[in-house]
């Protein structure tokens, strides 16, 4: 149980340095940012409690967002991801799963992999909305947000398939 | 009432969650860049720390580039050292035999001092264009302050913590800066349109300006810049807001993609004239 908070907080730590340090610098056809962060959000333990969820949350989008001078725009996109965790996972995952289950796609790969497209869309479509909130044609926005999902799924997809593996039978 | 009671004990994970938007909602929108802390920006101690760190390795990278510009830049000021000269040299012979009545001031008070900086780090993947800079309040920065690069100007000033300065650049919505063509007298008003980092536009010129491909773009009144700093050069004709004025695309004089070496101008007047302008207003 320790190790998990350990190891969900030194995800939380090298997220950010990724973000911040090496996907923040690319900018693909001079539109288009890969987003990983969220990945911490998604890892998130089934039963979590809904503060520390939406807690977590919301400082790794203001710390993102001290990192590179937006001050709220990540911080409200993630806070907001972080509230409705639960009830999207209920809606790709169900009922029946036990509250340590880590969402994962070696566990089951097709949920997961919904989950991940869905959470990831809405989270690029509001932060790109909110970056544009007051300038710039819509046009503009949409291509932002398809290239920036496009790229960040996979990376997502991913790392996770590279990452956090446990042999079939064990428990989590 | 213990309904009610229940009911806000077994929803507050919501009113957390409403609270947080709201105040991140508030961070959003109370954008004004001189009363936010400096403590919410990449301009603190940590991020600025973590960002040079980072820097100094990404900064070998551009090393050759860079001293390509330096050589660049060390012969043009060489070969203008070498014309000063020789101007220095006729006007002392001619003016020993001229007018005697006046003496000039012979160390006049220079009005412009360059600081020299490092770009830290440098966002331009969305909109919120930022440069950081590894100089701060401790070595004279202040807000407001104007950047150039060896080839153009680069933005302002616009937070400020003791050893780091955050820089809003011409790449920037929120930029807007006083401009004119080379052989004009008329000037407009340069902004960005968001679409390419090595474009801005030159707005709100007359439509009777005559301009080429190519021509020089600087600076013209601001409190920000110098007079006759440059800006970039115009590259076609660009959409205009309404019929009565022209746009212009310029192609920036800046290359933002391998910005390293900076100079932030410390005006000596700056004061002086705010003040004088801003008593004018009340």
């Amino acid at each position: 149980m320790k190790t998990d908070y350990l190891k969900e907080f030194l995800l939380f730590v090298l997220l950010i340095l990724t973000q911040v340090l090496l996907l923040n610098r690319i900018s693909l056809f001079g539109i288009a940012t890969p987003v990983l962060y969220i990945y911490f959000l998604l890892k998130l333990p089934m039963g979590r409690s809904p503060y520390y969820v939406i807690i977590s949350g919301f400082l790794l989008g203001l710390i993102i967002d001290i990192f590179l001078n937006t001050p709220g725009m990540n911080a409200t996109a993630t806070t907001i991801i972080a509230t409705f965790r639960k009830p999207i996972l209920l809606l790709f995952y169900g009922r029946d799963i036990h509250d340590e289950y880590v969402p994962s796609i070696h566990a089951d790969a097709s949920p997961f992999i919904r989950y991940t497209i869905f959470i990831v869309l809405i989270h690029i479509s509001l932060l790109f909305f909110i970056e544009s909130f007051t300038l710039f044609n819509l046009m503009n926005t949409l291509i932002r947000i398809a290239v920036s999902f496009v790229i960040s799924t996979p990376i997502i997809l991913a790392l996770d398939s590279l990452t956090f593996r446990k042999k079939p039978g064990e428990q989590a | 009432m213990r309904n009610l009671f229940n009911f806000i004990i077994r929803n507050s994970h919501w009113l957390l969650a409403i609270l947080l938007i709201a105040f991140s909602l508030y961070l959003l929108f109370d954008n004004n860049p001189y009363q936010r802390s400096v403590f919410l920006s990449s301009a603190n101690r940590v991020a600025g720390w973590m960002y040079s760190a980072s820097n100094s390795v990404v900064s070998f990278v551009h090393l050759k580039k860079s001293n390509q510009l330096l050589m660049e830049q060390n012969a043009a000021i060489e070969s203008e050292l070498v014309q000063l000269r020789e101007q220095l040299d006729t006007r002392l012979v001619a003016d020993t035999t001229g007018m005697e009545a006046v003496i000039p001031d012979s160390i006049g008070k220079a009005q412009f001092e360059f600081i020299p900086a490092r770009v830290v780090n440098i966002s331009y993947s969305g909109v919120n264009n930022f440069i950081t800079l590894n100089r701060g309040s401790s070595d004279g920065v202040k807000p407001d302050m104007g950047v150039i690069s060896q080839r153009g100007a680069v933005g302002v000033v616009s937070n400020v913590s003791d050893n780091f300065a955050v820089v809003i650049p011409l790449i920037n919505p929120k930029f807007r800066v006083s401009a004119m063509l080379k052989n004009s007298e008329n000037y407009g008003s340069i902004s960005w349109d968001g679409n390419s980092l090595s474009e801005v536009q030159l707005g709100e010129l007359p439509k009777h300006e005559v301009y080429q491909e190519g021509d020089t773009v600087h600076t013209s009144f601001s409190r920000i810049f110098p007079k006759r700093i440059v800006i970039g050069f115009v590259s076609s004709i660009g959409k205009s807001r309404d019929d009565n004025f022209s746009t212009f695309n310029v192609r920036l004089a800046t290359d933002f993609y391998s910005l390293q070496n900076v100079y932030v101008i410390k005006d000596s007047y700056y004061e002086e004239q705010k003040v004088l302008e801003e008593a004018l207003l009340q």
